[in-house]
């Protein structure tokens, strides 16, 4: 494959103690690691299979080496790691070519919620599920009707005895094939201002092994592929307990699950750009077409916006080595507007590059060659987690100080 | 050495800024702009005697303040913001480093120390009426014992009419050479070209049988070319981020206080989203920019590439910002009291100096080995 960049070590400035924890993730990694992992590529969403089974056993060994949860804080069983130790265990990871598996959205949204908003007793029973696995779970925010406009939701809950009762409908839920809780958010005040009326439940797909109400239907997207389901929640129950931040708490709880550590993927984040661009150029070269100018100068464009991914994790983990600001180049509207913008342009030139190849898929039942695929699912990535539009009024009114949308 | 910013380098912004925003503010820009001269020679002194900014990057033994790139670039972007007309990028990004590049101690001893000081202007001359950026030359030296002449012409010059010292490449038997040409010297024919950016002045000089110094070995001229070419890029980007930073920051000042419809503009999302890709371009220019001054100082073998990454990114995003600013005051925006324009003139001009992001890009596809 082309290598488009030889680029030098990274040049941080870091700490003795964070020196000694990279050697010593290395050295962990090069007595554990297990050879048929190596270099092998993990698909976006769904791994089945013997790749499966693989990943499955590597995430059971880090887990007992304590890999997971690394930037909790220890007395919630994490490892209190900061940004940029993060980002250092992502390099030691990249450099031995092995992925390093989370526990997903537990890990970096359910867990930091009930970190910052839980109780003790709230925090003492659910944190530690999710570091061992066994509470797994998927997100229950958007809604037909409930999209950019989050805070409209209707998904209704009411109190009963010691539980609550959750009746609507969600959508978009990824992770829900693997899931068995899901963080929902519902209405449980419907007289009080659309922000203040809404709870946070961490409601079980299952009770006692019976179905709890919760039914999912995989969407069928674009791609022919259902990484995402409608779900329908028909009088699911959860303890009151379950309920994070308390009662109509819940627009906070979601702010923070929204709001995490920055710096993490600082200086990983673009490896998996550059490979992908490596392979366009492969493709490019095999079909002759580097010879045009406007392929030249389309792929000179693309390894541009992957390095400008590269200095900017760079400078943002300079800062924070140094406890300085990052600065709006920082902000994860910024960054986020970056790469999904970028990779669906990516999607569009690859498929402009192989030209009359594009017109053919890969097999019956829509099976889709590889750019195809690319090209459909970017279109995902500029609205999930926020649609761009969304990502520019928030760098707007927080990074610019503009004045907020009326009625907003 | 570490990219990007330092508590240091916040510093040195800091007080560049501040230095610049008493001695040039915008009635100074203008004035400046329709001044025969085109910078102000006390200003020049003052930088160069009391801040020591022209000789950053130059090594002590030179007379410099032996800092690096990242520092310079530091200075660059805080120039860039101001729009202070002066032969600094001339002098700094174009005659210092070719000149420091030659590896001639003699001269560098000889012309480096003015430089660095801000008791003399240079300029590089090496673009000549094709407008080729990196192209041939028909201009040629001769000489007859020690002693060279030049033959020829050079256009685009930046600042060449007030150069003390011009470093001009021009053919020789061995190749491609840099010599130094003494603004004074017989036979050097000089002519302002009226600029469309007011604030960045340019000349065409004509050579006849004119008295010129070799610098560094005969035939190393290309190479000394690019190191210097690579160097002023990125310069040029960091001079094109605080622009776009000026114009960004001049949008929302306006945003936040016109009103229309009853509403505050900068509520409407068609303004806001315009200003939230600029900060993104912006932002994208400015990690190019600084990491391109790091590779300047401590990965040269990166900084080609960098180079024009940064140089046509920060050109982008620049242009990008002074266009939506002009755009989002409105009719004030296109008048010649606003300062609106002048940063649109200095955008489009500096896109095109050194080479437009297309001529970058293609240049990066060939370092790629595409």
């Amino acid at each position: 494959m082309t290598t488009l960049t030889k680029a030098p070590e990274a040049p941080v400035e870091l700490s003795d103690s964070a020196r000694a924890f990279q050697l010593e993730v290395r050295e962990w990694l090069e007595a554990n690691a297990p050879a048929e992992l190596k270099g092998l590529r993990l698909p976006r969403y769904r791994t089945s299979g013997e790749v499966k089974r693989l990943v499955e056993g590597w995430t059971e060994r880090l887990a007992d080496a304590g890999f997971m949860c690394v930037a909790w804080p220890k007395e919630y069983g994490g490892r209190g790691l900061s940004g940029v130790e993060v980002a250092l265990l992502n390099e030691e990871f990249h450099r031995a070519e092995l992925p390093r598996m989370t526990r997903g959205m537990g890990e970096g949204m359910v867990g930091p919620a009930i970190i910052a908003h839980g109780t003790e007793e709230q925090k003492a029973y659910f944190l530690p599920r999710i570091i061992a696995g066994q509470d797994r779970y998927c997100q229950g925010f958007s809604e037909p009707n409930a999209g950019s406009d989050l805070a409209s939701l209707r998904t209704r809950g009411v109190l009963d005895g010691d539980d609550i009762v959750v009746n609507g409908q969600k959508v978009w839920t990824s992770w829900f094939w693997d899931a068995t809780m899901m963080f929902c958010l519902c209405r449980t005040d419907p007289s009080a201002p659309k922000h203040k009326g809404i709870s946070y439940v961490l409601i079980p797909i299952q009770s006692d092994g019976k179905p709890n109400g919760i039914e999912f239907r995989p969407i069928k997207q674009m791609s022919g592929e259902g990484h995402f389901a409608e779900t329908f929640i028909t009088d699911a129950r959860a303890p009151q307990f379950n309920i994070i931040g308390g009662l109509n708490n819940g627009w906070s709880t979601a702010m923070t699950t929204l709001a995490n550590e920055r710096g993490g993927g600082a200086t990983t984040q673009h490896t998996a750009f550059q490979e992908e661009l490596s392979r366009l150029v492969d493709d490019a070269r095999r079909l002759g077409k580097l010879n045009d100018p406007r392929v030249r100068e389309q792929l000179a464009w693309a390894h541009s916006n992957v390095e400008i991914m590269r200095y900017s994790g760079l400078l943002m983990l300079n800062a924070l080595a140094a406890g300085r600001d990052p600065g709006p180049g920082g902000a994860a509207s910024v960054t986020k507007i970056r790469w999904s913008e970028y990779e669906r342009r990516l999607g569009e030139i690859a498929l402009d590059i192989l030209g009359p190849e594009a017109l053919v898929t890969a097999g019956d039942d829509y099976q889709l060659a590889p750019w195809q695929q690319t090209f459909l699912q970017t279109r995902t990535h500029t609205i999930w987690g926020g649609t761009a539009e969304i990502q520019r009024n928030i760098i707007a009114e927080r990074v610019l100080g503009l004045p907020k949308e009326p009625g907003a | 050495m570490s990219v990007g910013m330092t508590a240091e380098r916040e510093e040195l912004a800091r007080s560049v800024g501040g230095f610049l925003a008493e001695r040039t503010p915008m009635a100074e820009v203008r004035r400046l702009m329709a001044d025969p001269t085109g910078h102000d020679p006390a200003v020049w002194r003052q930088m160069g005697k009391e801040f020591a900014l022209q000789g950053i990057a130059v090594p002590e033994e030179y007379g410099g303040a032996g800092y690096g790139y990242a520092e310079l670039a530091v200075v660059f972007e805080q120039m860039g913001k101001t729009l202070l007309p002066s032969p600094f990028f001339a002098t700094v990004a174009l005659a210092l480093p070719a000149l420091l590049a030659s590896g001639d101690e003699a001269a560098i001893r000889e012309y480096a120390p003015g430089l660095a000081a801000g008791e003399s202007v240079g300029t590089l001359a090496w673009v000549e009426d094709d407008g080729a950026w990196r192209g041939g030359t028909a201009t040629s030296a001769t000489n007859s014992g020690a002693t060279w002449t030049i033959e020829g012409h050079k256009a685009y010059v930046v600042d060449g009419s007030a150069a003390d010292l011009i470093l001009v490449i021009a053919e020789t038997p061995e190749g491609r050479s840099l010599f130094a040409v003494s603004g004074d010297a017989t036979g050097l024919d000089r002519q302002a070209t009226p600029s469309f950016d007011q604030t960045r002045r340019l000349a065409r000089i004509e050579l006849h049988g004119t008295p010129a110094r070799p610098v560094g070995e005969a035939g190393r001229g290309d190479e000394i070319l690019a190191a210097a070419l690579d160097r002023a890029a990125v310069l040029l980007a960091a001079e094109m981020v605080g622009g776009a930073q000026a114009c960004l920051d001049m949008s929302v000042g306006y945003a936040k206080q016109r009103e229309q419809f009853g509403r505050l503009i900068g509520s409407f999302q068609a303004i806001k989203h315009r200003c939230a890709e600029i900060l993104v371009e912006l932002e994208g220019a400015r990690a190019a920019a600084y990491y391109g001054a790091w590779a300047a100082d401590a990965s040269p073998a990166e900084l080609p590439m960098v180079a024009s990454i940064a140089k046509a990114t920060a050109s982008e995003a620049f242009f990008r910002a002074a266009g939506e600013n002009v755009q989002m005051h409105g009719g004030i925006g296109v008048t010649w009291e606003y300062d609106a324009h002048l940063y649109l003139k200095r955008a489009k001009t500096s896109s095109i100096l050194l080479g437009d992001p297309s001529f970058h890009r293609q240049r990066l596809a060939d370092l790629l080995e595409l």
